[in-house]
């Protein structure tokens, strides 16, 4: 399996997913700006309304513009007329302006938020975010209102304008101008005032479009207000729900990483999972996976005993034959036979033995018990013993001096020695030494066995310490090889918590195999 | 008056070997082959020893039941398990039910003949009162070899036939090692090395319930065992 170069988990993809989110914002400008136009649109209606009433509360009285200036009764018309946030001007036929009432500037216009003075931590807060972070942000985005503008047609005697012409021409005009500094936009419209069919002059209604622009403004916070907390309860809901989702597949993962150890061996059974939804599924199906290769594998390492224990009856049948044979009176030549059926005999039963060995070392490691022992003087007695087993051999005994103190199975160190030492026995050049060595190492000790002899097949690498496999060459002589030695070897050492490896010796002529050991024991 | 061995063995033609070298000992041996024969014929009669084997026919645990059986009905019939069977678990499960030794079929046939003839001979002598004393005396044990007990300060120690015989091999040289194959080999058993040290760990046991201070059997590693002598 290889790992994917870019790694992203549940969360973090979720949260990508929830970006497309961000663009709510975008629409809400779009349907924002929809809705200044359609105020707009209803303001220069009204303005038009407005010019249109005044200017046929205005219609044919000619009398109100034959004095040629600004004219008192004009003026009450308007007053009666006037609005709060509008001006209103009339004009006659020369664009001089007769009467003026309103201003533009609205003096009520005050940021409207003084309203809610924190009541709870939690809104002051929420106000402070609004202040300091959102209030600047919009102000970027959206034009803020100002009262602040040039207003240079209200200190001109003579109106002038595109508004102006039209309505002196007889049409209603609606203009909208931006004040000279910018800061601004007026909306104007100009209405004719008809005395008979003559345009006698026009009345000009103008409003700046600072209310439509406010109203456009509040609405815009408001909807990107409810859209960032939606975008931010949605995520944190999200992430807590991939963190929930990424935890429960992490969990199942480390299960069925544990459940088989490094050797492919099932160690638990996983439970399964009672959740109804595919992740429950998951982990319900790896369960009974792992439940039919445990089957399996028990299935496998019981063969080795069981075939042995099938094997072991028809011996029976054969031994207690010869047996009851061997108290008849027999032939001097039959009794040749007989011990050669004997030794036959003998034979198969040493081969099923060591065929049971390795399973039933497994079955005892799992209840041995570990001791504290000195490792020194295990390993060289266990050599004394070998000197007295294998007298034509010779062995060499490196011992870094002291007591090694170690926690472990003495009979089980013991009995891996035995088999490290009967391989090199087996594969050292006849006249050679046999090197034993234990050395300690940081926090670890290592025990080498090593022998001059054939080096290790390349092909063997690495697999020399599994079960079943030998690199001897088939020879006649010597016992069966079943390739269980090392594989044993490793199974103790593994016990212990330590490794077990084979190397060719750095001069080339010979075989080490070492087993280090740790000191300090994690804990299983 | 000829002793009774039973001998409850599924195989035809293992029971028919071990009855016909038992007979021609001059035991009476009656033989079944399955474990409902057998305790029919106990209920009516009991053996003077039985041997079992512990899978019988498709009941595979059947010898432990019948041991079971066999020891409500008698506490002192000598009963040997008699098994391809060899594994830890199964030789402590089977000496738990009470048997008094436990056999592997790899046993030659001299060798069962011994181990029964020394059980007859224990058997004999627990029924009848001390007398001509055959003992070994080392330090604290005394094995008495007629009867093929052991005592320990006085007390007695629950040994197996094979438990005793490896005992006795060690403690009567003290201060010897004695490897694997000769504690086999006096034990008249023949098994691996794993089961000999599975052997001396529980004969060990035995020991450290009566006295926690025990510890008169030294491993040697890489050689065997050693009765340590003890210094008083």
């Amino acid at each position: 399996m290889s790992r994917p170069r870019i790694t992203l988990g549940i969360r973090a993809q979720l949260l990508l997913v929830l970006t497309v989110f961000l663009a709510i914002p975008w629409l809400g400008y779009e349907y924002v700006r929809e809705l200044e136009r359609f105020l707009r649109d209803a303001q220069e209606r009204t303005l038009a309304g407005t010019a249109q009433a005044v200017a046929t509360a205005l219609h044919d009285r000619p009398g109100l513009f034959d004095a040629g200036s600004a004219s008192p009764e004009i003026e009450q018309i308007l007053h009666g007329l006037s609005r709060t946030t509008a001006r209103i001007w009339v004009i006659d036929r020369d664009q001089n302006v007769l009467a003026r009432v309103g201003t533009l500037r609205r003096s009520d216009a005050q940021p409207v938020e003084a309203g809610r003075t924190g009541d709870s931590r939690l809104a002051r807060a929420w106000a402070w975010l609004e202040r300091e972070a959102l209030q600047p942000l919009y102000g970027r985005v959206l034009q803020q209102p100002s009262e602040d503008f040039s207003d240079e047609r209200s200190s001109r005697p003579v109106a002038a304008g595109r508004d102006v012409e039209g309505a002196l021409s007889g049409i209603l005009t609606v203009d909208r101008r931006a004040t000279a500094d910018g800061k601004a936009v007026i909306v104007s419209a100009a209405h004719p005032i008809w005395v008979g069919d003559e345009v006698k002059g026009a009345v000009v209604v103008e409003e700046t479009t600072n209310a439509v622009l406010a109203e456009r403004n509040h609405a815009f916070a408001r909807l990107f207000t409810i859209v960032l907390a939606a975008l931010l309860i949605g995520s944190v809901a999200l992430t807590l729900y991939a963190s929930w989702l990424s935890t429960r597949i992490r969990r199942l993962r480390d299960d069925a990483e544990a459940a088989i150890d490094a050797h492919g061996r099932v160690r638990t059974v996983l439970a399964g999972s009672r959740a109804g939804d595919e992740i429950g599924d998951l982990s319900r199906s790896f369960s009974s996976a792992l439940a039919r290769l445990a089957q399996y594998a028990s299935y496998q390492e019981a063969m080795a005993g069981r075939l042995s224990h099938e094997l072991r009856t028809p011996i029976a049948v054969v031994r207690s034959s010869l047996d009851n044979l061997a108290l008849q009176p027999l032939p001097e030549e039959a009794r040749v036979y007989m011990a050669r059926a004997q030794e036959g005999l003998d034979r198969l039963t040493h081969i099923i033995t060591r065929m049971t060995e390795a399973a039933r070392l497994e079955a005892s490691l799992a209840e041995a018990e570990r001791e504290r022992f000195d490792l020194a003087r295990v390993v060289a007695g266990c050599v004394d013993g070998y000197r007295a087993a294998y007298p034509e051999q010779s062995m060499e005994l490196k011992l870094s001096p002291g007591t090694i103190p170690f926690e472990g199975a003495p009979e089980l160190i013991a009995q891996m020695l035995d088999k490290l030492v009967a391989n090199a026995v087996e594969f050292a050049k006849p006249g050679t030494p046999i090197e034993v060595g234990l050395e300690r190492e940081i926090a670890a000790v290592r025990l080498d066995v090593a022998n001059e002899g054939p080096p290790l097949p390349m092909a063997m690498d690495g697999r020399l310490f599994d079960s079943m496999v030998s690199v001897r060459e088939e020879r006649t002589t010597g016992g069966p090889h079943l390739g269980l030695g090392l594989y044993i070897v490793r199974l103790i050492a593994e016990f212990h918590g330590g490794r077990a490896r084979a190397a060719n010796r750095s001069d080339g002529d010979g075989v080490r195999v070492s087993v280090v050991l740790p000191l300090v024991r994690a804990l299983r | 008056m000829s002793r009774r061995i039973a001998i409850v063995e599924d195989e035809p033609v293992i029971r028919a070997n071990y009855a016909d070298v038992l007979r021609k000992q001059g035991y009476e041996v009656s033989a079944y082959g399955t474990r409902k024969d057998a305790l029919d014929a106990f209920r009516t009669r009991l053996p003077d020893l039985a041997v079992i084997d512990i899978g019988l026919a498709d009941d595979v645990d059947g010898g432990f039941a019948l041991c079971r059986e066999l020891r409500a009905l008698s506490p002192t019939l000598p009963i040997i398990f008699l098994s391809a069977r060899d594994s830890d678990f199964d030789i402590v499960a089977g000496l738990r039910l009470g048997a008094d030794d436990y056999l592997t079929k790899d046993v030659s046939l001299p060798h069962l003949s011994a181990r029964i003839a020394a059980l007859f001979r224990r058997s004999d002598l627990l029924a009848a009162p001390r007398a001509s004393e055959e003992t070994l005396e080392r330090g604290a044990l005394s094995l008495d070899l007629k009867r093929l007990s052991a005592r320990w300060n006085g007390k007695r120690v629950e040994l197996t036939l094979t438990e005793f015989w490896m005992v006795h091999a060690l403690a009567r040289f003290p201060g010897h090692v004695k490897d694997r194959d000769s504690l086999m080999r006096e034990a008249k058993i023949v098994v691996d090395d794993s089961t000999i040290t599975s052997h001396v760990k529980r004969i060990r046991k035995k020991f450290l319930a009566i006295d926690q201070a025990f510890d008169c059997i030294t491993t040697v590693y890489g050689m065997g065992y050693r009765w340590n002598a003890e210094e008083r």
